[in-house]
This record gives structure tokens, sequence and C-alpha cells, in this order.
């Protein structure tokens, strides 16, 4: 036994350097109070930034409640619901179509989809700016079509950053579906036709249920980093429709409130480890 | 046992496939000019060895696979060209394919579900089709918390349940171990016998396919060879692979001398009775067990000499190898009697073959 255990300590070591540390770090500093020329001071334990969240001092020092940041944090999962929603539409039928490939080309198509891994998410947001922007891309082809005559007005809205974060996550979404896909047993399908279902029938009540581990997976892959995403908000969004990353991003930048950073970190992290946990309770059984 | 003729009047369950042809690849000739003719409630094997086609004439009767040419007619109607869930044809696969997300009685409702049956007709069709197969009461369960044979059970249950016209078992109890593949074989001719439904069986355990069938077609290389009874098949083999294929037979290299008789390599001469056939080579084909030895003051009837190579003591039966006194080898099987062995390894002996007992087949 106390051989085995000496195995453990390498993974132990990791898991408390990498995770733990900066954790307790991070904790730390949600519970200092700020310094106004950057960082916290050492020893002076508030709540203040967990307080601050919900309230702010008015000018005569009395507390009174702000939305800001709860609207901040409700947009987040607004923009990453609707991002998991929209790659989940276009990723079902793109798994379905990618599974009953032949198997040499279902290999080249999942190499496709990782494509886009091979350039920085940056440059690839940048790249849709110019495709969304005034006199780019779309404007041009829908212009040249004739089904716009105005201005596309996209660039800088939500529904930008929306798109922006549903191009950046679908992978996520479309790689663990698919795998679940191509993983039935096709004689199960070939049962279910035997047995008078229609294809239809045969994708709701088959398909779809043996590939809910998948679908499950690429909803939690999506969704939650979504949630804290700021790049795609960033230059998408214009920086106007701003989402918890930014929000942590500025905190930790020019908003120089290193506690007020932690403390919606940590928030977004219960958010998160909820999730998580009623999402377990649901697919318990999955394999 | 009568035989569908493939018009209009035949019986719902008779199924007539008339001189199917499939391909695959432009080379490999899946099923070469079939032709079959199986009456309605008639418990029909298909037996041959691995690659010889059964699988893709159960896949073309089913619809998985189209036939490049030939027709498929059930109960008189042409199934030609009918997608699988509209043929009243089910198929209980090798493999269970037994739906892991459903519930055993969600299983054995589903056919009846795709046809929208009332909700309080299928309850009660399950219910009745759990009884039928003996699970009783694991309705709730899922198939992962059943063994493999009650996994097959649920696989019969589900395709039985809409009551198909027909059918189609590939191979169902390959994946059974030996004492519940027995017990299965014995369930599934009640089965047959109960709901009177066509049987379409697949099988390459000849065994098998003799103790169950009501007639059995042997294949090869996508050729039908023969099809007859279970006894037929057995008894009067019409070429060297059936005879080779069922059961144990001494194949015998022989020249036919004249009609029913024969002269074997070293000389010596046979009859036989029933037979027909031009002079020339031909394969004479001997049960071990319609051989004997003759007893020590035996010198009537058609004999042949030899010597014991061998004794093999198998419990109800002993198996002697002998050498003939022409060269050629010779098995032939007695019942134990106690253990007693009636002759020993070197013995000369003396063997009664009856031409009755013979049967020549072409080489
Ligand atoms: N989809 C296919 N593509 C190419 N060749 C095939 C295909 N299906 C079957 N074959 C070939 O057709 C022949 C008959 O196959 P089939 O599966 O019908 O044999 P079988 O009698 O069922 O054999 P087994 O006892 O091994 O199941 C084989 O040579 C097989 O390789
Ligand atoms: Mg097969």
């Amino acid at each position: 036994m106390r051989g085995r255990a000496i195995l453990l300590v390498p993974s132990g070591l990791l898991i408390g350097v990498v995770l733990v540390l900066p954790l307790v770090m991070l904790l730390v500093i949600s519970l200092m109070q700020r310094n106004p020329n950057g960082g916290i001071v050492w020893g002076s334990f508030t709540a203040d930034a967990y307080i601050s969240f919900l309230w702010e001092r008015g000018f005569s020092g009395e507390r009174e409640l702000n939305w800001d940041y709860v609207a901040i944090f409700l947009r987040s999962l607004g923009l990453a619901g609707s991002a998991t929603v929209t790659s989940f539409v276009i990723a079902l039928p793109t798994a379905l179509w990618m599974a009953f490939q032949p198997p040499k080309r279902r290999l080249l198509l999942v190499f496709l989809v990782t494509l886009p891994f091979w350039t920085n998410l940056l440059v690839r947001n940048y790249a849709w700016m110019l495709l969304l922007r005034v006199d780019g891309l779309f404007e041009q082809i829908l212009h040249a079509t004739g089904l716009l005559t105005g201005r596309l007005g996209i660039l800088y809205t939500p529904t930008a950053t929306a798109i922006g974060l549903t191009y950046s996550f679908l992978p996520f979404m479309l790689l663990p579906i698919y795998l679940s896909i191509e993983k039935i047993d096709r004689r199960l399908l070939e049962a279910a036709f035997d047995l008078g279902a229609d294809r239809w029938r045969v994708l709701t009540r088959v398909i779809l249920p043996l590939s809910m581990p998948g679908i499950a997976g690429g909803v939690v892959l999506v969704f939650i980093p979504g949630i804290g995403a700021f790049i795609s908000p960033e230059l998408l969004g214009g920086g106007k429709t701003m989402m918890v990353g930014n929000l942590i991003q500025a905190q930790f930048g020019y908003s120089r409130n290193w506690p007020l950073g932690a403390a919606l970190a940590f928030v977004l992290l219960a958010l998160v480890l909820a999730a998580t946990y009623l999402h377990r309770v649901r697919f318990r059984s999955a394999p | 046992m009568g035989v569908g003729d493939g018009d209009g009047g035949a019986a719902p369950g008779a199924l007539s496939c008339r001189n199917l042809r499939k391909t695959f690849g432009g080379t490999v000739r899946a099923l070469d000019d079939v032709s079959i003719d199986i009456a309605a409630g008639e418990f029909f094997t298909l037996l041959g060895p691995s690659g010889c086609g059964k699988t893709t004439l159960l896949r073309a009767i089913a619809g998985f696979e189209a036939q490049d040419s030939g027709s498929i007619h059930l109960g008189g109607q042409p199934l030609d060209g009918l997608p699988p869930p509209q043929r009243p044809v089910n198929t209980v696969f090798q493999s269970y394919a037994v739906f892991p997300h459903m519930t055993v009685a969600e299983n054995v409702a589903f056919a009846l579900e795709m046809q929208r049956k009332p909700r309080g007709m299928i309850a009660a069709r399950v219910e009745e089709m759990l009884a039928l197969v003996r699970l009783q009461g694991l309705g709730g369960r899922k198939p992962s918390q059943l063994s493999g044979g009650q996994q097959q059970r649920v696989a019969l249950a589900r395709a039985l349940a809409a009551a198909p016209k027909l059918l189609l078992l590939d191979e169902p109890l390959s994946a059974l171990d030996l004492k519940l593949r027995n017990e299965m074989r014995l369930e599934l001719k009640r089965l047959q016998g109960e709901t009177g439904i066509t049987f379409v069986f697949v099988t390459h355990d000849q065994h098998e396919a003799l103790t169950m069938s009501d007639r059995i077609a042997v294949m090869r290389e996508g050729k039908v060879l023969q099809v007859g009874t279970p006894t037929e098949i057995y008894e009067r083999p019409s070429l060297r692979f059936v005879a080779d294929f069922i059961g144990e037979a001494n194949l015998i290299a022989a020249t036919r001398v004249a009609p029913g008789r024969f002269r074997l390599a070293g000389g010596e001469e046979l009859a036989a009775t029933e037979d027909a056939g031009p002079e020339g080579p031909v394969t004479l084909v001997l049960r071990p067990e319609r051989a004997r030895l003759a007893a020590p003051d035996d010198t009537e009837g058609q004999a042949l000499t030899g010597t014991v190579d061998q004794v093999v003591y198998d419990g109800a039966d002993t198996t002697y190898h002998l050498a003939l006194a022409g060269g050629a080898g010779l098995r032939l099987r007695a019942p134990s009697h106690g253990g007693r062995a009636q002759a020993r390894v070197g013995d000369g002996v003396r063997v009664r073959v009856e031409p009755a007992a013979l049967r020549a087949v072409p080489d």
C-alpha cells in the first residue's frame, strides 16, 4: 500500500501546484483590500470585493444596490447560451453527416474540423471583423446579390459576439457529438429499420439517445468556456457588450482592482461548478 | 410439407426466392442464382460454410441489400424495392442488437410503437411476449443487467412482437455457450410452433440444422446445392460436398462399372441399391454408423476386409479406424455397449456394408 501511495505523489504535486495553489492565491487576493496603484494591501482582510459585486458606495458613503455586474453575468450566460444552442444546431447535422461517411473520409473531415486550431484564436476573431465590418465581405456579397441595400450593421453588437463565440467553440460541440454518433453500433440502426422505424424515428429514438453523452459533453465544453470568453466580446462586440471575461480582465488590468477581479472569478467558478454538478446529476448513468 | 409456388394464391407466410444474384465489388458472387421456396409455417434452415452467402440472402429478404437480379415474393406479394421498415419481416441478429438505452419492455414495444398501436394494446402484447420468451417480471431491466441468453430472448420477443409473417434468424445462438445454446434450440422450436410464423434460420452448425429444421438448404459459394428434410440431406446427399459437410462420412473413391456396381481402388467390388448415373469415377458415401464389424463366424453379405488402426472410445459410441485391404481408410462407429471393444488395434476384421447403406455421388 505504501509503495503505491508514493506513485501518487507526482500527480498530487502537479494538481497542487497548477490547480490548488493558484486557486488559493486567488481566494486570498479576493479577500484583501485593493491597492489603488495595483496589487493588494497584504494583511488587510475584508469582504469588500464580494460586497461590491452587488452594492456600491454612494457619494455619502452609504451602500446602494448595483445591478451592473449582475447584468454582465446575465449577458454572459445569455451569449454563452445562444452560442451553445447555435453551435448544437449546426453541429448535430454535421456530425451525423460525418459519421456516415466512409471511414477514410471521416478521418479527413475530423482533421478539417480541427484545422482552425492551427491558428491563433485572436487572429481568427480579427478575420471575423474583416468579414462583418462595414463594406466587409458579407456586406459586399449581400449587396451584390441584392439581398441587402443598406448596412449590415452587425459588427460591434452582441450578435457579432454570439457569432464569434459560436465560431470559436463549434469544434468543441462537433467533435464529442461526432465521436458518440460514430461509436453507435450500426446494427442497432438496422434493427430499428427492421422493426419498422423510418429515418426520423431512427434518429430520435436510437441515434439521439445514444449520443446523449457526446451532446452533454459538447454543451459543457461550449457553454462553460463561453461564459468566460473575452476575445470575441472584446473584438467583435467592440468592448461595448462586456462579458464576465472582459470584466475580470479589466480588474487585473486598467481598473487595478485585483480583489474584485479575483472575487468575480470565484463567483464565475461557483456558477460553473453548480452547472457541472447539475450535469453530473442528470447524466450520472451515462457511460 | 407443402411448398409455396410464389403465385398469387400463396399462404401469407410463404416465401419464394427466384434466381437471386448478388455480386460484391464485381467479383465476389455472394448469391449465384439462388431459388428457394419456403412454405408458410416452416422452420427452414440455411446451412453452409462461412462466406457462402447466408447472411447476404437474409439481408436481401429483409431489404438491407438489393439483389442485382431475381425476385423475392412473400405470400405471393413481391417485396422487391420495399425498404426494410415496410416489409412484414423481422430479423433476430447474431449480435442481438438489443437497444441498450431502452428497458426490456421498451425494446419489445418498439415495433408496435412504430406501428402507432394504442398504448393499452402495446402493454398487453409486451406482457404476452415476455411470457412467451420466459422473461416475465424483467420488463423494467436494462439489457446491460441481463445475461447473454436473456438478451437473446429480448431480441426474439422484440422481433416477434409485431407478429411478422416471416422471422429471419442469423446465427442467433452462436454467441451463447453450449448449455445455453441447447436450451435455446428447444426454446426456438417451441416458439416457432406456438406462433406458427415462418422461420428462416441461418447456421453453420450442421448438428443444429439437423435437429431443428423442417427443411435445410445447403449452400456453398453463393449457390444452393441441395434442399431437403434433415433425413434426406443426411441419408441421401446429392453431392460429395453435402455428404462431407453434414455429419461424418467415409468418402470412398470408386468407379461405377455398371448401374449399382462399383469397383474400389484396391479392386474390391461393392453394390449399392438406389443408384443411377453414368459409368465412371464417383465417390461412395458411407456413414460410419452404417458399417459394422462382422462377427467372427459371419461370412454373409457384402463386406470389406481390413485391419484396425485405432480405437477411440467416446462414451456412448466407439469409433474404429480401419485400413482397408486396398489401402483406403474407413471409420466405423458402433455403440460402446458397456465399454467392451469389439476389436483391438492390429486385429484383422471383416466389415459388413449393406448395399442400402452406400450412396454414390458425383465427384
Ligand atoms: N458488404 C459487402 N461488401 C463486400 N463483400 C461482401 C459484403 N457482404 C458480404 N460480402 C461477401 O459476400 C460473401 C458472402 O458473405 P455472407 O456474409 O453472406 O456469408 P455468410 O454465409 O453469412 O458467412 P458467415 O457464416 O461467415 O456469416 C463473402 O465472400 C463476403 O466476403
Ligand atoms: Mg453470416
